[in-house]
């Protein structure tokens, strides 16, 4: 027993002496950690986005490097969010302590609660690519700064949006079923838009929920939507259970004016239109976009997809974006300091966003970005398309879209 | 008669032959390995505490759980429920009602372990045993987990964030990112929920506890309250659990229904005690130091491997796959964990 326990003692000695050391960044790069779930179930997304970072930072070290840091060149750092907010923290701490002068990440909601207070405590700016929850940034936190609308926001402009091009196309909407997936994100979505429709004379007639796990049909929920005899069903949710809706409304024969998708995770993936099949055609979606009619942004995606083999979608842009906006901070501030660099962002403007938004990015008191907007995108001949606002327009509206969306034989 | 009865009390107490001396080393041995312990903070830099104090977390759950299911032989599926309720209490109270985290913590304990009580009165009531109970368990936590994401009070599925100070606080459980602080206090609840295993397996409700665990029958039929042996084991078991929820929405400022009640924190306070050895003092502890870092430093060897490894490098979910093979293993050849089969052969 005794020599037993002498083992254990010294096991543990030997444990956690092997798990010191750690990464030292090069006096002429400046480090950026990036912290997205890249195992588990949401590691494609994860990965790809780290990507989408890891192209913005190849990009600006070719064309010279931080200027006003005498051309010193990024390095991006990856962390492993696993998915779940305990090892997101983790990974946020570790790369703070190698040396990050900034965070970007990381697509989930409850992950960035946590990072942002490691942001915040470490007195780091965090710069949120995707994460649509309002109450990350109604802490009060001064490092969170988010690119994308945040999800009552999203709400509000989807509300709008329908509202203004339906009345466009001559059939304005009267009426709504609204499906959404459980939890917060869909819950905010929902109250935001419910609000704004109000005075926009549209009545959500029903609100139906489905949970978030163990969800594999929804032939129930759909039926449930369709029974208030609506003009239009939205859907807020993500990739799988939207097409599960968008298959249950075909099937279900649903005689709609279109299927509308607020902050939807599916119905503008570009992988959408070839697994929805028939069933996609015609969907509307309103969420933040790539600028698919900005030159710039099409070369990116081009050049994404030569290197990395797979399309890239809005989030991987988002997070091309939150490099570029820490880019621009450090160039402004001219220091690696965390505090500069924070102070430089909030002060930031972009005038060539990446994203379909209204106007350049700029960050509000809270941390917003004041100009983030929704475009409202259809899938057209199997490709999902920008057709509203006109001024982002990459085809014409199809509305209304038929007998439910797609079912026009 | 009555010198019949007294004189063999008297000299059983005397004789040195039956001392309890396993008791003492291991107080002796909880007492060095704190003391080795509580210097780790000067050594480690920021992010290698940030996984001492996850392992710290980690090693609090699985002695609590190690006590209600390896000495009290009912294996929970469901310890879930009670570090959530005691990260919820120390949110909701914190963040509603601005009290203290150490008030919140005790409170949160109470609750935990009259909740737990009721839960397995109410199973052991209806003589549900073996995976039936671990099922019941997993089902309640589940009813929980369900609860929070629909009570507005608790914020449904938004969770709290416990407000950043600007100053270190000792009333508020807050200091600044880094202190030791943030290891010290994990170290000294894991201290006092050993100190309170090892005071507990010698003690006479431990005894009994042990007793009717391994025959329930024989047991009672010696005159021991089987129900209630078994139900302080259980509350003291969800108490410390809690405890260790409490810890955990102080140290990451955010805690959700997934981060409380969600199932893999129940598998988190389950796999330590089975790495190292259910049903004995340090199996939990030496769990907890194997898995709690495993993952970041596969992630560390990955992320600059060491030349016969170069073909490794970049490759991530490597951990996942160690973590299972690891179990597969253990549970193969080392059925008793870790710690409880060395200490069979150290003892053979």
């Amino acid at each position: 027993m005794k020599k037993l326990s002498l083992a254990v003692v010294g096991v543990l000695i030997v444990l956690t002496a092997a798990a010191c050391g750690g990464y030292e960044p090069a006096e002429d790069e400046v480090v950026i950690g990036s912290v997205h779930p890249l195992t588990g179930a949401l590691a494609g997304q994860g990965e790809m986005m780290h990507e989408g970072a890891q192209l913005a930072v190849d990009d600006l070290n070719e064309a010279g490097g931080i200027e006003s840091l005498g051309g010193d060149s990024l390095v991006l750092r990856a962390g492993d969010s696993k998915g779940t907010a305990d090892a997101g923290q983790i990974e946020a701490q570790r790369l703070v302590s190698e040396g990050a002068v900034a965070l970007i990440g990381t697509y989930q909601s409850d992950v960035t609660a946590n990072v942002s207070a490691v942001a915040e405590r470490n007195r780091v700016p965090l710069v949120i690519d995707v994460a649509v929850d309002d109450v990350i940034l109604e802490q009060g936190y001064e490092h969170t700064f988010r690119i994308q609308p945040n999800a009552s926001s999203m709400g509000r402009d989807g509300a709008i949006a329908l509202a203004e091009l339906s009345k466009a196309n001559g059939k304005p909407v009267r009426t709504v079923s609204y499906l959404h997936i459980e939890g917060a994100f869909g819950q905010s979505v929902h109250d935001a838009f419910e609000k704004e429709a109000a005075d926009q004379g549209i009545d959500v007639v029903s609100e139906v929920t489905y949970p978030a796990t163990n969800f594999t049909d929804a032939t129930t929920q759909v039926r449930e939507a369709l029974a208030a005899d609506p003009d239009v069903v939205v859907v807020t949710g993500y990739y799988p259970d939207s097409l599960l809706i968008a298959q249950a409304v075909r099937s279900l024969g649903g005689d709609v004016d279109a299927l509308y998708g607020i902050a939807n995770g599916g119905f503008d993936d570009s992988a959408f239109p070839a697994d929805s099949g028939p069933a996609g055609a015609d969907v509307l979606s309103a969420n933040y976009h790539y600028a698919a009619t900005d030159e710039r942004a099409q070369d990116i995606r081009a050049r994404f997809e030569q290197k990395y083999g797979r399309t890239m979608e809005t989030s991987a842009m988002l997070a091309y974006q939150a490099v570029v906006v820490i880019a621009q901070g450090l160039e402004e501030s001219g220091s690696k300091d965390p505090e500069e660099l924070r102070d430089a962002i909030a002060d930031l403007e972009i005038d060539d966003p990446l994203l379909e938004f209204g106007g350049p990015i700029a960050f509000d008191e809270a941390g917003e970005n004041e100009n983030a907007s929704v475009t409202v995108m259809q899938i057209r001949d199997g490709k999902v398309e920008q057709v509203f606002p006109d001024e982002f327009k990459t085809a014409d509206i199809v509305y209304p879209a038929g007998r439910a969306a797609g079912a026009k034989e | 008669m009555t010198t019949l009865t007294e004189r063999p009390t008297t000299i059983a107490a005397d004789d040195p032959r039956l001392k309890d001396s396993s008791a003492t080393r291991s107080y002796a041995v909880l007492g060095v390995l704190v003391a080795v312990l509580a210097v780790l903070p000067f050594l480690l830099d920021d992010q290698t505490e940030t996984v001492a104090v996850r392992t710290l977390i980690f090693a609090i759950m699985a002695v609590g759980w190690n006590l209600m299911s390896g000495y009290g032989g009912m294996f929970s599926f469901g310890h879930a429920a009670f570090f959530g309720i005691g990260a919820y209490t120390d949110a909701y109270l914190l963040v509603q009602h601005g009290v203290s985290p150490w008030i919140a913590m005790v409170v949160g304990a109470l609750i935990s372990a009259a909740a737990g009580t009721l839960i397995a009165f109410l199973c052991l009531r209806y003589k549900l045993a073996g995976p039936y109970f671990a099922l019941a368990t997993f089902a309640f936590a589940q009813v929980f987990l369900l609860a929070v994401q629909n009570i507005d009070a608790l914020n449904r599925t938004e969770g709290f964030n416990v407000p950043i100070l600007s100053e270190d606080s000792w009333t508020m459980m807050q200091w600044k990112a880094g202190s030791p602080l943030y290891f010290w206090i994990p170290l000294g609840i894991l201290a006092l929920g050993l100190l309170g295993t090892i005071w507990f397996v010698h003690s006479r409700t431990g005894q009994y506890a042990q007793a009717v665990r391994d025959d329930e029958t024989a047991a009672a039929s010696l005159g021991i309250n089987v129900m209630r042996v078994r139900l302080v084991t259980v509350a003291a078991s969800c108490a410390l659990t809690s405890v260790a929820g409490s810890f955990y929405t102080q140290y990451y400022f955010f805690v959700g229904p997934e981060q409380g009640f969600g199932s893999a924190v129940s598998v988190n306070a389950i796999v330590p005690a089975v790495i190292g050895g259910i049903g004995t003092i340090w199996g939990p502890l030496v769990g907890a130091l194997i898995v709690g870092p495993l993952s970041e430093w596969i992630a560390d060897v990955l992320r600059e491997p060491p030349g016969f490894l170069s073909f490794l490098e970049g490759l991530s979910g490597l951990d996942v796959a160690v973590y299972a093979a690891l179990l597969i293993l253990i549970v193969l050849f080392m059925p008793k964990g870790i710690y409880g089969t060395l200490r069979d052969r150290f003892r053979s």
